[in-house]
């Protein structure tokens, strides 16, 4: 952890930069929103690339802000064991959702007409 | 007696102890936000074109403006957080206390613009399901979502709940109940009166059903000789107006209203219409060769007296299908875009009341029909001017769902409402931390710097987790 | 430091009756109610819940009446007021009641007796001890978190007496459903329904806070010389429990949350298009998907299953080692177990939902994962049952108890492993199988782990030892009535008995009159006598339900010698002689009997593993972790843990 003046004064220049960058994404983003670069209509590849810049804001965020860049390795390991279980939760169940037994959906929906 | 490692890092792990418990903590709440983001997932995808109700896009049934401003001023109050830790670890009380209070400015601006967002939401803009599943999007100046209907009997069963129609009468509190049936005949009840009322029956009722089961269970009680115990009681009134929560009715009729909870009530239906103010019309749910005989056109055509608006919407949407098939060759179309379009009248969101704010940051000038811009919303230009909305009467039958846009409008509300709701919730309970440090933390100061310094970080650790989960609520609520 | 200063000042300044300000005599609600003290609100933990499983088993008997006389008025208790409004006219029990009982159960046993038991009460006096701590790491924090449960649990027990009675819909509380039960009260807010997830929120929130206490405790806190592989394995079970609570409890606080929306505020989060109930659509969007409810549930649920079953391993490895008077076999390899356990849990729930129109590639993965967690299972059930071998073993009450888990596991767990596959699960879905599995797992396993627990740390708590002739009373009759309630289960399952019919299944007569057994055999002749059935009367599945039911009522009985036995031995006990009484060689025999505030006299260090029992060359047969031995180094300050890399998988 910093504490001499010259780290502070430094991380303090970092955080001033990282600040005006959110800022600009932000900007960016809503930018994108509005004007579509990959098309008229919104596809898979603007909610990609929308979802591209949030994780590269919220990387910043993590990194400097919550000084993920210099930390001890506890907490990674325990930030590591928590993602995979948050990609659990969120993969799994859309695997599961994308997953149905189609052909017997498709069955009963058409005897009922 | 001291716990160690409250303030000096353990030399092994190389970390105090409240630092571990606040990753620990957001650990759980990326679990949290976690299940919440999956929902969103689920239910976005899960959503079927054609069946449920079609999941808006945020750009437009959203505040962009409000959104926007509410991302930069999270990210300014994240900076704020650092900078104060920084003049706590350079030990400089005085600038401490600024950035700090410039983080509980900018925390209290959050929640002003998010309390706007949610009043405007809740009170300045309506859903009309019409029974053929067009939606009409707008304002509704008369009538509510509730069913109203007016009452002269009450039929209440002391077997059920607390009748649920007490709660829904529209009248004064003053109005009284006369009993028809059982041993209190002819007395009144005021409606002020009839809560406690139907408490002491009940209580009586319960008390004889029990006392007659006591008998049958000892062979005393004969069938037809004693009492049944009354379950029922009738009541009678001058006419009162009910507005009847629809989720509180089992059926209804012309002459009778149902509530769950058995009570019955006798009267008529009153010839009920909701006057709306038409912003937009939503045929996302309807079939491509439905799309000109929606009951829509017809309610448009009784207020404007002209088919116009329905004509121009009709050759918008043409264009744009065609353009997208001209543009997607390949056949990979989008449902939603084949399956209807969603028209705004007025191109206008964020602003409630209307005609009150001028400008603003969307345009208000009816763009030429563009296929396609801003993804499926579209804007049909028509004779009345962009401020000139048409005001339409919606008979209720012809309705099949009503709603403001609340949380129950949709499950793109919903979990809007729920994500930003849980969000303002961490942002309140980080303030109030935060602002505990700002009041209290002199002392803590004074005593021990490094101690508050470590307090501020902790703090500061969940107020960037508020911050970033914000990062991404902001592109998934409001712009896709 | 904060915590000591403040409560201190605290009470100084409500020294109002207490004119002498003795500084280590805070007044009697601040010492025991509102204590920060983890050994205090481990007790609290524990006699909450233990009232809490009571009730839960009461229900459960009421349950089983129904289910073998569904004919006859319930006895004893159809006078009182409360009963006279739930059930019928001839005093029989409703549907509508043991629906209410069934969800009951299920949630108190789980969410209010046994986690908090197990996890709250054990954990909270155990851990700190067993680490060398003088408390847990933030003994407020703790404090919130037992209160927190509390309030849970009496909005939990008030639902009861609401109108609408208690929530209805079974442990796991299905949308739609569970949204659309009870509509009809004009006060939605205050139902069963809703306060059961009102009452999860404030039970989920304990839960998370005590998960972030004990592993800042565990990492953080640990003395002199306690490095990873110093520690006892109770301490890493609490550790990959404090994990699994963490991580798998935030979903279902979202669902409850979600839930408690489509309730109170119209939302159609598990609310599907074109519902209807009652016969009228109901007022709701709809689009929702009541799928997502019972993933986000079975989240939580199977990670659950662990935290239930975890603390019991934990509890029996530190008992058989003490009573075997042997190193617990594997030490290392349970450590890793439990952590590839752990790992695994989150990704299996899928199993309680294959029939839900679950694809071949999703339920290939979920089938592959839930047999693979069978094995770190069985490798702790092994190392256990080995720990065992050549042993002279003391057969003390709790020695008896934890010996009785490992085959009741063991069933538990083996029968667990059909109903890893989705085409037996087409089979056993939903039926008393069910039922039978996983009640071995958590009744005859968990909670005699815990009792094996209450019998074991009784003497560190009162200075006194429980009574071992009312604890052989108690251990026998409870074993073999777990057996009589649960073993019938798995054949009634097997015949296709659903397990949530009221009546005890007497409307299914075809699966009835299977598993004939002669009223001129042995067995039926003896079973015609104990029921007073008119003889030579074939016996059949509905017929097991006597034995099942007969076995809960007795379990009843048996567990009166314990109670007595609980109460009587904190005055009349026999006075334990050392701090030490079963010559364990854990820390928390370190302290002084019973523990003061802030646990330690002097700061204890650990010398070695924790299991050193007959060590070679030893004088006794036990060489405690505290106690200095020849060429034992003092490990320097801070600098204790060479294995670093091993925090957890």
């Amino acid at each position: 952890m910093a504490t001499t003046p010259e780290e502070l004064a430094s991380h303090k220049k970092a955080y001033t930069a990282i600040g005006i960058a959110l800022l600009v994404l932000t900007c960016v983003t809503v930018a994108f929103g509005f004007w579509h670069p990959f098309g008229p209509v919104m596809t898979w590849r603007d909610i990609t690339l929308g979802l591209l810049i949030a994780i590269v804001k919220s990387s910043m965020v993590a990194l400097i802000f919550m000084h993920l860049n210099h930390e001890r390795g506890l907490i990674y390991k325990i930030l590591l064991f928590t993602f995979c279980f948050f990609l659990g939760l969120m993969l799994l169940i859309f695997f599961a959702h994308a997953d149905p037994i189609r052909e017997a959906f498709d069955a009963i929906r058409n005897s009922l007409g | 007696m001291e716990i160690p490692y409250e303030v000096t890092a353990r030399r092994d792990t190389g970390l105090y102890n409240a630092k571990i418990g606040v990753w620990l903590f957001l650990a759980s709440e990326v679990m949290l936000f976690g299940g919440l983001f999956s929902a969103y997932v689920f239910l976005r995808v899960g959503t079927q074109p054609g069946i449920d109700n079609p999941w808006p896009m945020g750009l437009n049934v959203q505040i962009l403006m409000a959104g926007f401003v509410n991302t930069l001023v999270l990210i300014l109050s994240s900076v704020f957080v650092v900078f104060a830790w920084v003049a706590l670890k350079e030990r400089k009380w005085n600038v401490f206390r600024n950035w700090m209070i410039g983080v509980l400015a900018c925390s209290a601006l959050f929640m002003v613009i998010k309390a706007y967002e949610y009043n405007s939401k809740l009170t300045q803009h309506h859903d009309i399901k019409l029974l053929d599943n067009s939606i009409l999007g707008g304002k509704i100046l008369e009538g509510t979502d509730k069913i109203r209907f007016d009452a002269d009997s009450v039929v209440v069963d002391f077997s059920g709940s607390a009748p649920g129609f007490m709660n829904q009468v529209e009248s004064d509190e003053n109005i009284e109940f006369k009993i028809e049936t059982g041993e209190n005949a002819g007395k009144t009840v005021k409606l002020s009166e009839l809560r406690s009322w139907y408490h002491k029956e009940h209580v009586r009722m319960m008390r004889e059903v029990a006392d007659m089961r006591m008998k049958q269970r000892k062979g005393e009680w004969v069938d037809g000789t004693d009492k049944n115990p009354e379950t029922k009681a009738t009541l009678s009134a001058k006419p009162f107006r009910i507005n009847a929560n629809p989720r509180k009715i089992a059926g209804r009729d012309e002459e009778t209203l149902n509530f769950r909870d058995r009570t019955v009530i006798k009267g008529k239906l009153v010839d009920d219409t909701i006057k709306m103010e038409v912003h937009s019309l939503n045929l996302q749910m309807v079939p491509l060769q439905d799309q000109e005989n929606v009951m829509a056109w017809k309610l448009i055509h009784a207020a404007t007296g002209g088919d116009e608006i329905k004509e121009n919407v009709l050759a918008v949407r043409d264009e744009k299908v065609t353009y997208v098939r001209s543009h997607f060759p390949d056949g990979v179309i989008p449902v939603s875009v084949l399956q209807g379009p969603f028209i705004n009248f007025r191109k206008i969101h964020d602003v409630p009341g209307g005609e009150a704010h001028g400008g603003d940051h969307h345009g208000e000038e009816p763009k030429a029909a563009h296929p396609g811009d801003h993804g499926s919303e579209e804007s049909a230009e028509h004779g009345h001017g962009s401020h000139g909305d048409i005001v339409i009467e919606v008979p209720r039958e012809q309705t099949s769902f009503v709603t403001n846009h609340g949380p129950r409008a949709g499950t793109y509300y919903a979990i809007y409402f729920t994500m930003t709701g849980l969000h303002g919730l961490h942002v309140v309970g980080g303030a109030l931390v935060l602002a505990y440090f700002l009041l209290f933390g002199k002392r803590i100061f004074l005593k021990n710097p490094e101690h508050l310094a470590n307090r501020v970080e902790v703090g500061g650790l969940f107020w960037h987790f508020v911050d970033l989960v914000w990062i991404f609520l902001f592109p998934i609520m409001y712009l896709m | 430091m904060s915590a000591a200063s403040s409560t201190h000042q605290g009470a100084d300044a409500s020294g109002h009756a207490h004119d002498e300000h003795d500084h280590h005599d805070p007044p009697f609600w601040k010492k025991y109610i509102f204590s920060t003290d983890h050994k205090v609100i481990g007790l609290q933990y524990g006699f909450t819940a233990l009232v809490f499983m009571a009730f839960g088993f009461f229900l459960m008997m009421v349950m089983r009446w129904s289910i073998a006389y569904p004919d006859r008025a319930v006895p004893f208790l159809a006078d009182l007021p409360w009963f006279q409004s739930w059930l019928d006219a001839d005093g029989k029990v409703t549907g509508e009641l043991y629906n209410m009982f069934g969800a009951m159960h299920g949630t108190i046993m789980i969410f209010l007796g046994i986690v908090p038991l197990a996890f709250g009460a054990f954990g909270n006096y155990v851990t700190p001890l067993q680490i060398g701590a003088p408390d847990m790491a933030f003994p407020r924090l703790n404090m919130a978190s037992f209160w927190s449960y509390f309030i849970g649990g009496v909005l939990m027990f008030t639902s009861f007496f609401l109108p609408s009675g208690s929530a209805k819909v079974g442990w796991t509380n299905y949308s739609p459903l569970a949204t659309t039960t009870d509509l009809q009260f004009s006060d939605i807010f205050w139902t069963g329904q809703t306060q059961w997830l009102l009452a999860m929120v404030f039970l989920i929130s304990s839960s998370l806070l005590g998960a972030v206490n004990f592993i800042t405790t565990i990492i953080n806190l640990r003395a002199k010389g306690m490095t990873w592989m110093r520690m006892p394995f109770f301490v890493w079970a609490m550790l990959v429990t404090g994990f699994l609570l963490l991580l798998a409890f935030p979903p279902l606080e979202v669902a409850a949350i979600m839930q408690l929306m489509d309730r109170m505020a119209g939302t159609s989060f598990f609310v599907p298009t074109g519902l209807h109930v009652g016969g009228m659509p109901f007022d709701a969007a709809g689009g929702g998907s009541p799928l997502l409810y019972q993933h986000l549930f079975w989240f939580l649920g199977h990670p659950e299953v662990y935290v239930l079953i975890l603390p019991a391993f934990a509890i029996v490895a530190e008992i058989l080692p003490c009573n075997t008077r042997r190193p617990l076999w594997g030490y290392k390899t349970m450590v890793y177990a439990a952590m590839v356990l752990g790992f695994l849990s989150f990704i299996v729930w899928a199993h309680h939902m294959y029939l839900t129109g679950m694809g071949t590639s999703v339920s290939t993965f979920f089938q592959t994962t839930t047999v693979l967690i069978s094995v770190p299972s069985v490798i702790l059930i092994t190392s256990l049952l080995i720990s065992l071998w050549g042993g002279s073993i003391r057969f003390n009450s709790a020695m008896l108890f934890a010996t009785a888990f490992i085959p009741m596991f063991g069933i538990g767990g083996l029968t667990g492993l059909p109903l890893a596959f989705n085409n037996i699960v087409l089979h056993l879905h939903d039926t008393y199988y069910v039922i039978g599995h996983f009640h071995y797992v958590v009744a005859p396993g968990t909670i005699f782990a815990l009792f094996a627990g209450i019998y074991h740390w009784f003497p560190k708590q009162t200075g006194r030892m429980m009574s071992e002739r009312l604890g052989q009373l108690h251990f026998w009759p409870s074993l073999i009535f777990m057996n009589g309630i649960f073993m019938p289960m798995f054949f009634q399952g097997m015949a296709g008995f659903h397990r949530r019919a009221f009546d005890g299944g007497t409307a299914y007569e075809k699966v009835a009159n299977q598993l004939f057994v002669s009223g001129d055999s042995f067995f039926g002749q003896m079973f015609n006598f104990v029921f007073h059935r008119a003889g030579g009367q074939d016996v059949n599945m509905i017929d097991l339900n006597l034995i099942m039911s007969s076995s809960a009522w007795l379990l009843a009985l048996a567990q009166i010698p314990f109670v007595i036995n609980l109460f009587i031995s904190v005055t009349r006990g026999k006075k334990v002689t050392s701090d030490n009484p079963w010559n364990a060689t854990t820390l928390e025999w370190a302290t002084p009997t019973p523990p003061p505030h802030g646990n330690f006299l002097t700061e204890p260090v650990a010398y070695r593993g924790p299991y050193e029992y007959s060590v070679p060359g030893a004088e006794e047969d036990f060489t405690p972790q505290f106690v200095p031995g020849e060429g034992d180094t003092v490990p320097v300050p801070g600098e204790d843990a060479p294995a670093k890399t091993e925090t957890h998988a």
